[in-house]
């Protein structure tokens, strides 16, 4: 199983850099990566993860996105096939 | 944390001023009284500005000792600590004592010169990119571009450091921008937003309260959020009001008194028997400010095994985390814990279980031989210091023997580096606390390894003459990994022996401090009386037998039910 989570934030120096590291340190794998283009302001960004173990939880990676500066509304929601294939 | 105070009121500036000139008034406007730190290329404008300004200066002998300093500072004082570095080696210096507040939650600001914007991505002379590096250990960062924005982002970095759930902030300076004249306009106030904590939700209150009511073996289970809440009155006065046993994590020491009634001690790896004991035969956890950290759970599959939840944390992120809540409550900790009003409570035979096996496996100070029991002396010393005590240490077996063995009357009593485990912390962590509480008792203990880590900054002490009194505990070894090498690999001592040591004394001497060196037993009450009485720096250098060890200890991967005794 994998996800897809969906994060409005405002846009400024590394934050898209800062976005995507926190979720690779929760222990996801970023599969994919979309943001339109935009100027400054409001913008959104949406990633395809996989979570590394089972003890990695949505729900918690959720709240430690939101919980970052300049980040307005989180969404996640879950895909059918994993993005990444684990050596069991 | 509460927020730290801020004007604000327009600037009544002149209407142009440089960047620097506008850092030094952004610290003075955030009210900022110390800033702990180094100078070098890049940050030269600010150094530039500083004098004539209401900012004291506390110039260390390495970058790391600044944030350490700043870090302890910041936890006796409840505001955000300032540290300051130049670009390059100077804030690569930084960055552990960075680490260290990222994992205790401590408010800080680090300020890093960096090169002119033009040369950024050229590989300048000591151009390294610190906000690259720093954004995995900070809550937030800021690379200022222009030197407009500083009086913003300074207002910015303040109500992120100290609101919620705090930590660092790192503002990356370059030097260009610094140098800098803009034109002061009425926007350039000071002006910090200022984040609410969420209203309570009465229904999850009454939850929890029915909870508790319904518990015939609860367990208070309490840790740093706590401190950095400041909500150790509420945290007793619920605990007073229900005479629920209590633990604590190695942040929670000093929430409760050490010799509060139904506190049974610090949990987990080498907490008391008494407190690992109740935590397993539980049925209700009321978890205040603690994240289930692996020290203080052991195996995490067979924690508290028979207990249900309350999760009770300023950090919504931390709830569920690891352990399943079956009630979460974010917000203000001492609200939430004013509010909990479960009634009388039926935990009699719990609270005599949990008291007779606190006597049962109580610490004993009875050890046999002449040489000086670093237990019995830290016990001792903590008492005899009394509720004046900030006890600041390093990390090894010490660290362990201070939370095992001290008493500390508050939180703000016990300054230890729990998350990041940095040795090095416990003297730049002593003058730290000594600016923020000048006539409070200050004692660092360390060991013969930390001390090297940072026993420069015995300069900065000297300089500023504070009276730190450093009890070194000197067992020539690396001790925590020889116990852990004796123990978990058969015995396989490797690269632990520091039979090479210094004399410590002599270097302490060479530093300008009073000094002293004790090997006996019969010699520590002495020893005691002169390291309180000092009125200028002192360091006691104490032999301790090399193949003592830290217990009880629950062995790494083991449930806390698991613990092993001398």
């Amino acid at each position: 199983m994998s996800n897809r989570i969906e994060i409005d934030f405002t846009r400024s120096e590394g934050a898209v850099l800062r976005l995507i590291g926190l979720v690779e340190r929760k222990g996801f794998d970023v599969c994919s990566v979309d943001m339109p283009e935009t100027g400054p302001g409001p913008a959104r960004l949406t990633l395809g993860v996989s979570p590394r173990d089972a003890s990695r939880r949505m729900d918690v990676l959720g709240r430690h996105v939101a919980k970052m500066y300049g980040v307005t509304a989180v969404r996640s929601e879950a895909t059918r096939e994993p993005c990444l294939e684990r050596a069991s | 944390m509460t927020a730290q105070p801020i004007k604000s009121e327009p600037v009544t500036q002149p209407e142009s001023m440089t960047g620097a000139a506008a850092v030094v008034r952004a610290l003075e406007l955030a009210g900022t009284e110390y800033v702990f730190g180094y100078p070098g290329g890049a940050i030269m404008p600010v150094y530039d500005a500083l004098p004539g300004s209401q900012l004291k200066h506390i110039l260390v002998r390495h970058e790391q000792a600044a944030a350490l300093a700043a870090d302890a500072y910041a936890r006796v004082t409840g505001k955000a600590g300032v540290c300051m570095a130049t670009s390059g080696p100077g804030a690569t210096n930084l960055v552990t004592g960075i680490a260290n507040a990222f994992m205790d939650s401590v408010p800080l600001i680090a300020i890093t010169g960096q090169t002119q914007t033009a040369m950024m991505g050229t590989d300048a002379f000591q151009e390294i990119d610190t906000f690259g590096i720093t954004l995995p250990i900070v809550k937030h960062s800021f690379l200022v571009r222009d030197p407009a924005e500083i009086f913003n982002v300074f207002a910015e970095a303040f109500a992120v450091a100290t609101q919620g759930r705090p930590g660092p902030v790192l503002i990356d300076l370059p030097k260009d921008v610094m140098q800098a004249s803009f034109a002061v306009s009425p926007q350039n106030d000071h002006r910090a937003r200022s984040t609410p904590w969420p209203d309570l939700d009465p229904a999850l209150i009454e939850q929890a309260s029915a909870l508790i009511a319904a518990s015939r073996r609860p367990v208070l289970y309490f840790g740093g959020g706590i401190a950095i809440s400041r909500s150790e009155a509420a945290l007793r006065a619920f605990h007073s009001r229900t005479g629920i046993p209590a633990v604590a994590t190695l942040k929670g020491l000093g929430g409760l008194p050490t010799e509060t009634p139904d506190f049974l001690g610090m949990l987990g790896m080498h907490g008391t028997r008494a407190a690992n004991l109740a935590v397993n035969e539980s049925d209700l956890l009321i978890c205040a400010g603690a994240r289930f950290d692996d020290r203080a759970t052991g195996r995490l599959a067979s924690f508290a095994p028979h207990a249900k939840v309350i999760h009770i944390d300023a950090d919504a992120s931390e709830i569920s985390k690891l352990r399943h809540a079956d009630i979460a409550i974010g917000g203000d900790m001492a609200k939430v814990l004013d509010a909990l009003r479960p009634g009388p409570l039926s935990i009699a035979p719990w609270r005599e279980h949990c008291a007779q096996n606190k006597t049962r496996w109580a610490m004993r100070y009875d050890a046999p031989g002449k040489g000086v029991f670093a237990p019995a002396l830290l016990n001792e010393l903590s008492r005899r210091a009394g509720d004046e005590l900030i006890m600041t240490c390093d990390v090894g077996q010490h660290q362990m023997w201070v939370a095992q063995h001290c008493r500390f009357s508050r939180p703000q009593a016990h300054l230890t580096s729990a998350g990041l485990g940095t040795m090095g912390f416990g003297i730049p962590a002593g003058i730290g606390a000594l600016f923020a509480e000048p006539k409070s008792t200050v004692i660092t203990v360390t060991g013969d390894g930390s001390i090297m880590m940072n026993i420069h900054e015995l300069a900065t002490i000297k300089r500023y003459r504070l009276p730190l009194k450093i009890l070194l505990l000197d067992n020539s070894q690396l001790g925590m990994v020889r116990q852990w090498q004796e123990l978990f690999f058969e015995e396989n001592f490797s690269e632990v022996d520091l039979y090479d040591n210094p004399d410590f004394a002599e270097i302490a001497r060479a530093f300008g401090l009073e000094a002293f060196t004790v090997d006996r037993r019969e010699e520590v009450d002495g020893a005691i009386d002169r390291l309180l009485s000092a009125t200028g720096p002192i360091l006691a250098h104490v032999r301790i037998d090399p193949r003592e060890n830290v217990w009880p200890l629950v062995p790494p991967g083991a449930s806390n039910s698991d613990m092993m005794e001398a």
